[in-house]
């Protein structure tokens, strides 16, 4: 006779930056209705199902591994959400775009991104995506074609730190995304340009670089 | 053509007014716009309507559509969420949550400065010291400003003494009186910090150990005055809608010791346990030899009070290295439990760039294929639109698959 296994857990939850916000507009807006649930700081390469002790044991390296707290931060907690599929499925939905690197010569250049879910059809149709490009002052980030859905209207999506303590970054949520380089006068910038499912979570990133300005120089009469 | 009249002109012009009207009207509705006759609160509340029945739909649609390809789940929130549950905790009520202080100092800038004419900070050490912060603040006070140096007349003691006359008595009632029975017009404070207090201090669960003066030791009942409060025998008196308890003399561990009563000079202090401040009579201790005998009279002389009863509770500890200032704060979380309930056909895959291999999302490990393992270790809250509020971490991963189904309850206090 042994001890029954025990899943129902009592967990602590705090509010994220985002929750306090909300929050601090008045009770009325403060309404959880949905859970998501995350795998973050678990690396499946610790899964051996070559161990000599047999199944029970392929997850003992995960199983066994203390985790850290909380993390209040809603942009660097939750990244790597658990996704439901069907039992048959071999690959899981990738979110990928054209390019993983995009060049843009000089301020006022655009290119389109266009996201794409493989792997499932029809992944990510209704909420779309979320763009965050990482840094304002490389491009503007503007929505290509708009989700229609009501559901995401009004929603603000987790902004990330810039790359230098002074940019701050813009996010959009679209089926689509055009990137409009901004001037650089000083020196070439590089941004990074973040997508994420909104269904099927899954995220990919896009490299942004626009070169510095060129300025034509002729010689001229003194 | 026999010439109309002016009513029948009139007749004739309402009736094609009412014609356009009515072809106005039906434009309106073709146009998909609300009725001229509707009042602008109206069209906004069909709008409002309109507007919450496209987003139910879209969201059934949106729950049937994924059933898988899912990362999120709606809480069914009459069996899901409980709210507003109210819980009472309790804890140590010094810095780091200690239950008893024992070493006691003050800030001789503190005490030098203007401020310290009024009340003296003690810290659990050195002032000067990492770590160290104001515990509770003594303050001494007479209703007629005698005990304190005055300038301009601003008489500190006189001032201390109505600011916990107001905040304590009843309206009318200008005279702290002990045991009900001894008007006393001077008064010893003891004001806990509010970071230390949280919402109140915890009646029955705090003792003060003052040394005095008195030959014979200890044993001998002479200079050890150990004091509570009697909220373990008695009910609060409510005294303008705030309770108050009476000091008595006694120990947390064996209650109230009765024998230790004069008659004469009344209780030993009160206690307002939901304002976190205990008042002592000064007139009690004095029978004690913590406060000196007669009457303090003299204005515009600094009888140092404050610093007398700072002695007594550091001088206790220095006496035995047991005695301190034990205390509890108390105060009321309201919670709300959310029962994430994951089905064994849920989140059995997942996002992690390590569950994949290769750029085209195979699964890493081919033990997996029909048989996929998760491991769960963080639960975020989500409202409509998807914004995270809320996350909650487990102690451990906690492992998913076909085979298994979890309850995990998340608690989030408020």
């Amino acid at each position: 006779m042994g001890y029954l296994d025990n899943t129902s857990i009592t967990v602590d939850a705090i509010l994220t930056k985002k929750g306090r916000e909300i929050l601090a507009k008045g009770a009325d807006e403060f309404k959880i209705t949905q859970f998501a649930l995350a795998d973050d700081e678990i690396d499946y390469s610790l899964w051996n199902p070559a161990h000599s002790l047999g199944s029970n044991f392929y997850g003992i390296a995960i199983d066994n591994m203390p985790l850290i707290e909380a993390i209040p931060d809603e942009t660097q907690t939750m990244k790597y959400k658990l996704v439901t599929l069907r039992k048959s499925t071999t690959r899981i939905p990738v979110i990928t775009v054209p390019n993983s690197t995009i060049t843009l010569v000089a301020g006022g250049d655009a290119v389109d991104v266009t996201p794409n879910t493989s792997n499932f059809e029809g992944g990510n149709s209704t909420l779309g995506y979320t763009a965050i490009l990482s840094n304002s002052d490389v491009a503007f980030l503007e929505v290509g074609t708009a989700v229609k859905s009501v559901l995401m209207q009004g929603a603000t999506v987790p902004t990330f730190v810039g790359d230098d303590e002074s940019a701050q970054s813009v996010s959009a949520v679209g089926f689509s995304f055009r990137v409009v380089a901004k001037n650089q006068p000083i020196q070439s910038k590089t941004a990074t340009l973040t997508i994420i499912g909104n269904e099927t979570g899954g995220r990919a990133t896009v490299t942004v670089t626009v070169n510095k300005q060129e300025v034509a120089t002729s010689g001229g009469d003194l | 053509m026999a010439k109309k009249t002016k009513a029948q002109i009139e007749k004739e012009i309402a009736e094609v007014e009412a014609i356009k009207n009515q072809l106005q009207e039906e434009k309106r509705q073709a146009d998909g716009l609300p009725s001229t006759q509707d009042s602008a609160q109206g069209a906004i509340v069909r709008e409002a309507q309109k507007l919450a029945n496209q987003i139910v739909l879209e969201r059934d649609a949106l729950e049937q559509k994924t059933t898988t390809g899912k990362i999120y789940s709606r809480f069914d929130i009459g069996n899901d969420v409980i709210s507003n549950r109210k819980e009472k905790v309790t804890a140590g009520l010094w810095s780091n949550g200690t239950g008893e202080l024992k070493s006691f100092h003050t800030s001789s800038a503190q005490t030098s400065s203007n401020a310290g004419r009024y009340y003296f900070d003690v810290y659990n050490s050195a002032s000067t010291s990492v770590g160290s912060s104001v515990q509770f603040a003594i303050a001494y006070g007479h209703k007629h400003g005698s005990g304190s140096l005055i300038t301009n007349e601003d008489f500190p003691t006189k001032a201390v003494y109505t600011q916990y006359k107001n905040l304590l008595l009843a309206p009318g009632d200008n005279t702290f009186t002990f045991d009900n029975s001894v008007d006393e017009e001077h008064i010893l404070a003891i004001n806990f910090q509010r970071a230390r207090i949280k919402e109140k201090l915890d009646p029955g669960n705090w003792e003060l150990v003052l040394s005095g003066s008195l030959s014979g030791g200890e044993t001998g009942g002479g200079n050890i005055t150990k004091l509570i409060d009697n909220s373990g025998g008695k009910d609060a008196t409510i005294n303008d809608g705030q309770r108050v308890y009476s000091v008595v003399s006694g120990t947390i561990a064996n209650g109230e010791l009765t024998t230790d009563d004069d008659g004469v000079t009344g209780g030993y202090g009160l206690v307002y346990p939901d304002l976190g401040i205990i008042v002592l009579n000064p007139g009690r201790l004095k029978e004690r030899g913590i406060t000196p005998t007669g009457t303090v009279t003299a204005s515009n002389t600094n009888n140092q009070y404050n610093m007398m009863l700072f002695n007594a509770i550091s001088g206790a500890a220095a006496y035995n290295s047991s005695y301190g200032f034990q205390a509890r704060n108390e105060e009321e979380i309201t919670s709300t439990f959310y029962y994430v309930r994951v089905k064994n056909a849920d989140y059995n895959f997942s996002n992690n760039p390590t569950f994949s291999t290769g750029s085209l999302g195979a699964l890493r490990h081919p033990t997996m294929i029909k048989d996929p393992k998760t491991y769960i270790t963080t639960v975020g809250l989500y409202n409509d639109r998807q914004e995270l509020l809320a996350t909650a971490k487990l102690s451990k991963p906690l492992i998913k698959s076909f085979d298994r189904e979890a309850l995990i309850k998340v608690k989030l206090d408020f």
